[in-house]
């Protein structure tokens, strides 16, 4: 409306220029009266009798005054401040309530905030780069279900051409640390490698020098050379920020790399999960990586991320549409093998394109599902707090309503009374909101180490930007409409007239008002309900998963990890190695046994070969491991028939083979494995001379796959790198120390060995399942105390405002037992009905949990059924506190307050 | 203007009402014609305004009462032409010379507010 | 809000105090003692406006972008504020001028019925 706007800006005028105004007002009212004792003196009034007669006419100057002054000011502003500060008057008076409030609130809307920063930060935010809504990720399609997002160098090396639909087109690989050279030696700096475009792509200009372009990304480099490009904390940490670090060399991997230039520190690439340092160009793969080469790997080696930038004019759709003609020339001009362009035209290979404007990062794909379920816990607690809240405030508001009658009686309206207790909420959500976001950054960064566990490099940006303080702001407004409605409806509701006449004893008949609170409470107990349920499931799942039968003991088992990449000896020579350091391992204090493994088992590696046999019809693929005699012993993998390898078990002794039990199975069904022959993919022939239990691989959750171990001594190749596998008795720590200078000792030239408890494998690799089940046991407990609050606290107060009931009916031969069950009952019924209806919604929700679960039906009966039993016990008690001191009322002292 | 109540509400929206004397004065002069029951009295300031006047039984009626109490008109207990019994108001000869003092002074103010509005600009 | 100088009771026509003034100021800006005096003139002394009614409704108009408001000198060359009819306040006027017309009329169909 024109004229409320008009009103608004010449009331804001009036904020700012009060005293100019005041006084204009007055000088107005003035001028009046100066000319009403003009006329009046003209009319002949005697000059001693002009003040009196003026003021007859024109009333109270001070009064009229006061009614412009109250014409010019907010009306609404005004009574919030009065709101404001009665409100937190109120609050401080009451600092039980006060305290619990502010707690629930700031708990429930920090762990939301918490979890939305982390969702902001892994799934959310855009990457910071201009006009990131361009950015495309690309996909291979090749009929199934799940896209490909790993791309070979010739394919990229094809797509990278194509300007028809895209601006840029890069690639970008963040493998194994960089080997750089520091003061001290080599040390390892966390790098990428990226192609040509890569920086074009991105349009962010460097902090100082240049960027690299398609001339870097040539093999041999620019003519001048190899360049690369570094962060901005990277200059800081080597160079001290020095401006003339531009043209200055960098030894990675042994070879001279110039810096060409800074990169700001917003900065960070297409990964919002990591932080490169350095950047090299793609082509330089086979320097750094040495002695592996994923570039020379051609088309059989996946292991690029393709991204683009669409041309500005160009939808996602109509890139889409553009690629799949595009996509088997590419294939054709890229490739030679024919048999693999038959096999791409007969599953409709071709590429597609998915937004990119968030950046990529397998970690999503990890966290998404987790993240989802942890915001609904916390949605559930906020809930769960603004309900407890929503009862406290009625039961609270109850005890207020001859106050509020009386209010309502001289005069104020309904609107503002219900102002005035929203006002209420609002102060405790905004102080609680305060708090949570305090608080919430706290969490978010124990949450991302917690899940970043054994991911060395990951990084989740949490900090809290505009779109989590909006999220926290919509969360608190919520907040104070969920907790202030209801109650200050109800309390202002219904016929206030009658509380004042009344006394406060009356009981207000009114069933729908004594419904609410009760229903409110009710629903409390079975989100509860549904909390401690799924915690309970969650839980039960964590514990199946460390209890399941590893087929291996993995307590007092230690790993080792030595890198020999780099040293001189191989072959022969370097099984003397490791038998001298597997010799030197085992006289070490506390050492049971010792032996030596290629994968590391539930580490997250896996390697699977095809075996084939006369009973296996045709190839079977079998989980592959290389290890040392003694293997099984060490790792308590029971040895079912025949014998151990040995050292002497080198190649021209036979191949040898052992087999676990479900191998055999698949190999030689219904057959006696030993002594008999099975045919590799490479035609060679292995003797088969053990089988061995089962022992999980490749994850906890997944069941022990059929495995196959071949000796060391028989590896093919020359330069392997072993983990040495070591049980003890005792301590971790002395080991830890003797194996260093064993090392140095053994072997000087290597790295110091990385040394890891196989329990610390287990935690890592199930570490989201643990996280989720230990925030749900949290999160569940919360829910129990607030609830126990919510029970306690509605009740007792209830049962304060029937004190002179009570003490009657116990006047009149009531025993204390039937007060305790009269009283009891009241919360009785609410908890009943709450944990059944808890109980139907927790078996309705359990389908979403299903996935997260191991081993455990989501209606697992006896979670259920203790759930159900904590929380009564839980209600019981909360519930049986206000009986009891209800019970002990003394009914003389009761009726005498009447 | 907060907080009148609302005597008479217009037909036509965002009205600016008439303060409680007018109201009188139009249920003094609608008794005058013949006494009636406080319906008939709403009824009938509709008919003869054509339309423009909308008498609210919430400030009729406590108008009615105000004026009995200060003895401009009495009521009797009587039955409608179908059988309902009704209040029936009647002018007493204060009402009367209400009546015809606050027609005298109706008269005078519209003809005052017509010379404002007429005034040369 | 009037009042009545003949009468006890003067409080009679409500709501046509705006539109009054609203009509005084529509031959020229004046100040709110010029409004009253105005008023009370031209009405033949019929209409008095009480002074704690005519600021409110002078500020009230003000505020909702009727009249403008100035300060200038008096007659007698003292500094007085001076409102001033907006274009807004122009249409106010004439809406409120053919309303009254209206509920006048309509008053007098009923106090000339027999």
């Amino acid at each position: 409306m024109d004229s409320g706007l008009h009103a608004f800006s010449l009331r804001i005028k009036m904020l700012f220029h009060k005293r100019r105004m005041d006084r204009e007002m007055a000088e107005e009212l003035e001028f009046h009266q100066t000319m009403l004792r003009e006329k009046l003196a003209g009319q002949g009034v005697p000059k001693s009798e002009l003040n009196k007669a003026a003021r007859q006419t024109f009333g109270d100057a001070g009064r009229w005054h006061e009614r412009l002054r109250e014409l010019w000011q907010f009306r609404g502003l005004e009574n919030l401040l009065r709101d404001i500060s009665f409100s937190a008057r109120l609050l401080r008076k009451s600092p039980g309530f006060t305290t619990v409030a502010l707690l629930t609130l700031a708990i429930g809307i920090g762990a939301n905030t918490a979890i939305f920063s982390l969702i902001n930060g892994l799934l959310l935010r855009p990457l910071p780069v201009p006009h990131a809504e361009q950015l495309v990720v690309l996909q291979i399609q090749e009929g199934d279900p799940e896209p490909g997002y790993n791309f070979s160098s010739p394919l990229f090396r094809g797509l990278e051409r194509q300007h028809t639909i895209f601006s840029n087109v890069f690639a970008y690989f963040e493998g194994a640390p960089l080997q750089v050279r520091g003061r001290t030696g080599n040390q390892e700096v966390h790098g990428a490698m990226v192609s040509g475009q890569f920086f074009q792509a991105l349009q962010t200009p460097p902090l100082l020098g240049r960027y690299l372009t398609p001339a870097d990304d040539q093999t041999g480099g620019n003519p001048e050379g190899l360049a690369a490009v570094i962060s901005e904390s990277f200059w800081q940490r080597w160079f001290n920020r020095n401006p003339d670090v531009v043209g200055r060399k960098l030894i990675i991997a042994n070879v001279p790399f110039t810096v060409v230039g800074v990169m700001p520190k917003r900065f960070f690439g297409v990964d919002p999960t990591q932080r490169p340092e350095i950047y090299v160009p793609l082509s330089t793969e086979p320097i750094l990586d040495a002695p592996f080469n994923m570039t020379g790997g051609g088309i059989h080696a996946n292991w690029l991320k393709v991204m683009a930038r669409l041309k500005p004019e160009v939808s996602l759709q109509q890139a889409n549409a553009a690629l799949i003609p595009l996509s088997m020339p590419v294939v054709r001009e890229q490739v030679s093998d024919a048999d693999w362009i038959a096999n791409a035209e007969q599953t409709h290979f071709h590429f597609a394109a998915v937004s990119g404007a968030t950046g990529f990062t397998y970690l999503r794909a990890l966290f998404r599902k987790p993240l989802v379920a942890m915001f609904a816990m916390c949605g559930g607690i906020l809930l769960l707090a603004c309900l407890n809240l929503a009862s406290l405030l009625m039961a609270r508001s109850a005890a207020r309503e001859r106050e509020l009658a009386t209010r309502l009686a001289l005069g104020a309206t309904r609107r503002r009374l219900i102002q005035q207790l929203l006002v209420e909420s609002l102060l405790l959500a905004f102080v609680g909101t305060t708090a949570g976001l305090a608080v919430s950054p706290l969490v978010s960064q124990s949450l991302t180490t917690m899940m970043l566990r054994g991911y060395f490099t990951g990084y989740i940006d949490t900090s809290i930007d505009m779109r989590v303080f909006l999220f926290a702001a919509a969360t608190s407004l919520l907040a104070t409409l969920l907790i202030g409605l209801v109650p200050a409806l109800q309390a202002t509701a219904g016929n206030l007239y009658d509380h004042v006449k009344n006394d406060r004893h009356s009981r207000p008949t009114n069933v729908r008002q004594r419904m609410i609170p009760r229903i409110l409470m009710a629903s409390e107990v079975a989100l509860a309900m549904v909390l401690v349920a799924g915690a309970g499931l969650l839980a039960t799942s964590l514990v199946r998963l460390y209890r399941t039968g590893l087929g291996f003991d993995p307590k007092g088992l230690i790993n080792i990890s030595f890198n020999m990449d780099k040293q001189p000896v191989e072959g022969a020579a370097l099984m003397q190695l490791y038998k001298a350091l597997a010799n030197g391992l085992r006289h070490l204090p506390g050492v049971r046994s010792v032996s030596w493994e290629q994968v590391q088992p539930l580490a997250g590696m896996t390697e699977t070969r095809d075996y084939q046999t006369s009973f296996s019809k045709g190839d079977r693929e079998v989980y592959f491991n290389t290890v040392a005699p003694e293997y099984f012993e060490t790792m308590c993998i029971p040895l079912l028939a025949g014998r151990d390898f040995r050292w002497t078990d080198t190649k021209a002794q036979g191949k040898k083979i052992i087999l676990n039990r479900a191998a055999a199975k698949l190999l030689f069904p219904g057959q006696n494995a030993i002594g008999q022959h099975l045919l590799a993919g490479d035609k060679v022939s292995y003797e088969v001379i053990a089988v061995v239990g089962d022992a999980h691989y490749s994850s906890i959750q997944r069941a022990a796959p059929a495995g196959a171990y071949v000796p060391i001594p028989q590896s093919e190749w020359k330069k392997m790198s072993y983990t040495a596998v070591v049980r003890i008795d005792g301590p971790i720590a002395p080991l830890a120390a003797a194996a260093q200078s064993l090392t140095a000792r053994l072997a000087p030239t290597i790295p110091p060995p990385v040394m890891t408890t196989m329990d610390s494998v287990i935690n890592d690799s199930i570490s989201s399942q643990r996280m989720m089940a230990l925030l749900s046991l949290f999160f569940a407990g919360c829910a129990l105390l607030i609830t126990a609050i919510g029970l306690y606290g509605t009740l007792a107060y209830a049962t304060a405002r029937r004190t002179s009931e009570i003490g009657i009916r116990m006047a009149l031969g009531a025993k204390r037992a039937q007060v305790i069950a009269m009283v009891f009952r009241q919360n009785a019924w609410v908890a009943i009905a709450g944990c059944i209806s808890g109980l139907i919604a927790a078996v309705l929700a359990s389908r979403a949990m299903a996935s997260f679960l191991f081993e455990t039906s989501p209606h697992d009966p006896w979670v259920l059924f203790v759930s159900v039993a904590v929380l009564l016990m839980i209600a019981s008690c909360a519930s049986l506190l206000p009986a009891i001191q209800a019970a002990r009322i003394d009914p003389i002292l009761a009726i005498r307050c009447e | 203007m907060p907080a009148k109540p609302d005597a008479l509400s217009q037909n036509d929206s965002n009205s600016s009402e008439l303060v409680q004397g007018t109201l009188e004065m139009l249920i003094l002069k609608t008794l005058a014609l013949e006494p009636m029951h406080g319906y008939g009295v709403a009824l009938r300031i509709e008919q003869i305004s054509h339309g423009v006047f909308r008498v609210n039984p919430g400030s009729l009626l406590p108008a009615l009462s105000r004026m009995e109490r200060a003895g401009s008109v009495k009521s009797e207990w009587h039955a409608t032409e179908n059988n309902r019994r009704a209040k029936y108001y009647q002018l007493t000869a204060k009402g009367h010379k209400s009546l015809a003092r606050e027609t005298e002074q109706w008269q005078r103010q519209t003809a005052a507010i017509a010379r404002i509005l007429e005034a040369q600009l | 809000m009037f009042r009545d100088e003949t009468t006890e009771t003067g409080e009679l026509i409500q709501g046509t105090l705006e539109m009054l003034i609203l009509r005084a100021l529509a031959r020229g800006s004046m100040h709110g003692y010029g409004v009253a005096e105005w008023i009370h003139q031209t009405s033949q002394q019929v209409l008095k406006v009480e002074e704690g009614a005519l600021y409110p409704a002078l500020h009230r108009l003000e505020l909702r972008g009727m009249l403008s408001a100035h300060w200038g000198m008096s007659d007698n060359n003292r500094r007085a504020k001076f409102y001033q009819l907006t274009t807004e306040g122009k249409k106010r006027l004439s809406a409120e001028s053919q309303r009254w017309a209206r509920l006048s009329a309509a008053v007098a169909f009923v106090m000339q019925a027999s």
